[in-house]
């Protein structure tokens, strides 16, 4: 190998682990018993073990990361699927018809620079009055608004890329509207709704803010979950079940988002892009 | 019977306009109420309307100040720190990634991870007793730094999420650089063009834009932080690491200032509005 590829590699490898390196430590950490962890600090496991996972996944009544994981996966399906079915018939209108363009769209799409925070007391008070607090469907509901700017924005894009001869041949045909739309323009968008479900989902499960003033028992998000492992109870923090509930926790959407690395790397690029 | 195209128009946006006005509506309103009242948790369900008196008390605060000073130099300086990193590692891995393109899932793996887990394992890494940081300063230099005390909490978070958003702008170069037509990069090669003045002189005018939009975007994010700051240090020794979301919320949950809080955020939403506005003014022109 030529000197400047073999630096190329280590500014890559350098790189790789430090960007890294708080998912990477944490995970060797998780693999220390509580005595090894007082002892040794370093990055060097002198006998791992899975005991911190096995605490983690057996339910006790100092934690049952269930709740928290189940609360999750709710509220980020409904925060990431809601958004695909109120954009979506819009978003056709947008492309197809100029409506909206002008204000409505940039409206939304503009939502998603602005801070959260802003929301988020005007919506407690809001939850308090219709009895949405602490609740996954209330949680869900919040994290589709986060999530429809970047909806909106991939499915207009998505639509636009549809040939017009299409829809247009299907005109000739004599269908109607919702034929239309239903049968030859929703088929074709599928895998832009897979993309925007994908992302969606992500963004929704590693959301905290919302999870932190909307929730308080019953529909815990699992990223506020984990924090209260580092709420020192007497004893201190127990690093080793910490580390473990945190590899948990970070596990869904890594594993969702390595899998389909190119769909998000494609969405992230073409709605910062675009927008 | 047939519809109207804008009747059908009406009837396909309505499913969106109506939860946008169910869900940010409703809470505008009460903003706006609760904005110029006074009420607490107490007195929830029955505002007491008093005017200005919530902005008046909220630009008289120092510490709304600090924290939009904060805000601030967190925003512009992770940015900057983000562009430069990322352009460089985009523009100088790019050969290898043309062959190696699972490379950039490896590099973006920061992203996909939540800030709030990313602050909680900082934590970890960073405690004097358990984390590996401390250790591993004392075994090679004899010595530590506090990384979470009053004087160096801002580097320490700014690296936290200078680290994990690199990526962020290492992808949106990396796009960039590839969609650099290759017959701009040939006759420049062929007029004896050396490597760093291409870079200098032809490669990146062409991604300037990205840049732009990179460091817009990433100042935006930084400016409104809070997830991993709050869940690495809180509001930081003695408030320091007080951001314009962290103030907000501790105005609001910790002090139960309602009325307060809420026009903290008006004013953060103008703010952020007119940032905004003038970002993409900035950017139309460019283009």
């Amino acid at each position: 190998m030529k000197p400047h590829v073999i630096l190329r590699w280590f500014v890559f490898v350098t790189a790789a682990l430090v960007m890294n390196f708080p998912v990477i430590a944490t995970f060797i950490t998780a693999l220390k018993a509580p005595a090894e962890i007082a002892r040794n600090p370093s990055l060097v496991v002198h006998n791992p073990t899975i005991e911190n996972f096995v605490t983690v996944l057996t339910v006790s009544d100092r934690l049952n990361i269930y709740h928290y994981l189940w609360n999750s996966l709710i509220a980020a399906s409904i925060g990431s699927i809601l958004p695909i079915v109120v954009a979506f018939p819009i978003a056709w209108a947008i492309v197809r018809r100029g409506y909206g363009r002008n204000i409505l769209f940039p409206l939304v799409v503009n939502l998603r620079a602005l801070p959260l925070v802003i929301f988020a007391v005007p919506l407690y008070l809001m939850f308090s009055v219709v009895n949405l607090l602490d609740t996954r469907l209330g949680l869900g509901l919040v994290l589709a608004v986060v999530n429809l700017p970047l909806a909106l924005m991939l499915l207009v894009n998505a639509v636009a890329e549809i040939p017009i001869e299409l829809e247009e041949a299907a005109r000739m045909d004599g269908a109607r509207l919702p034929r239309l739309i239903l049968r030859i323009v929703l088929p074709l968008c599928r895998p832009a709704f897979i993309t925007t479900f994908v992302f969606g989902f992500i963004t929704a499960w590693n959301e905290f803010l919302f999870g932190l003033i909307l929730t308080t028992q019953k529909a815990v998000p699992m990223t506020v979950g984990a924090s209260f492992f580092f709420a020192t109870s007497g004893g201190g923090v127990q690093w080793g079940v910490a580390a473990a509930v945190m590899i948990v926790a970070a596990l869904p959407p890594l594993l969702l988002g390595l899998i389909m690395y190119r769909k998000i790397t494609g969405s992230m690029v073409s709605g910062a892009v675009k927008g | 019977m047939r519809l109207l195209p804008s009747q059908e128009n009406a009837i396909l946006a309505s499913p969106m306009v109506l939860f946008l006005l169910a869900l940010l509506g409703f809470p505008v309103v009460l903003s706006i109420i609760y904005g110029f009242s006074e009420a607490s948790f107490q007195s929830l369900m029955s505002p007491k309307l008093i005017g200005i008196a919530n902005f008046q008390l909220v630009l008289q605060d120092s510490a709304f100040w600090d924290a939009a000073w904060f805000s601030l130099r967190f925003g512009v300086i992770t940015a900057l720190l983000e562009c430069v990193l990322g352009l460089f590692l985009a523009v100088y891995l790019a050969p290898l990634i043309r062959e190696n393109g699972w490379m950039v899932a490896v590099l973006i793996i920061p992203m996909i991870v939540a800030p709030a887990m990313i602050g909680l394992m900082y934590r970890l890494v960073l405690h004097e007793f358990a984390g590996p940081v401390p250790y591993y300063f004392y075994e090679w230099l004899g010595w530590s730094p506090s990384f979470l005390s009053t004087g160096m909490v801002f580097q320490t978070i700014v690296v936290a999420e200078t680290l994990q958003w690199t990526p962020f702008a290492f992808l949106l170069f990396l796009t960039a650089y590839q969609a650099i037509p290759q017959d701009i990069r040939e006759a420049a090669a062929v007029d004896g063009t050396r490597p760093w003045r291409m870079f200098w002189k032809i490669e990146l005018p062409q991604m300037l834009p990205t840049l732009f939009v990179a460091g817009f975007i990433r100042f935006i994010d930084g400016f409104r932080v809070f997830d991993n700051i709050y869940t690495l240090v809180g509001a930081g020794p003695g408030g320091s690491t007080t951001s314009m979301s962290i103030y907000i919320y501790e105005t609001f949950l910790r002090r139960g200032e309602i009325g307060k809080a809420m026009a903290a955020a008006i004013l953060l939403f103008v703010v952020a509005f007119a940032i905004l506005a003038l970002g993409q003014s900035l950017m139309r022109k460019r283009r």
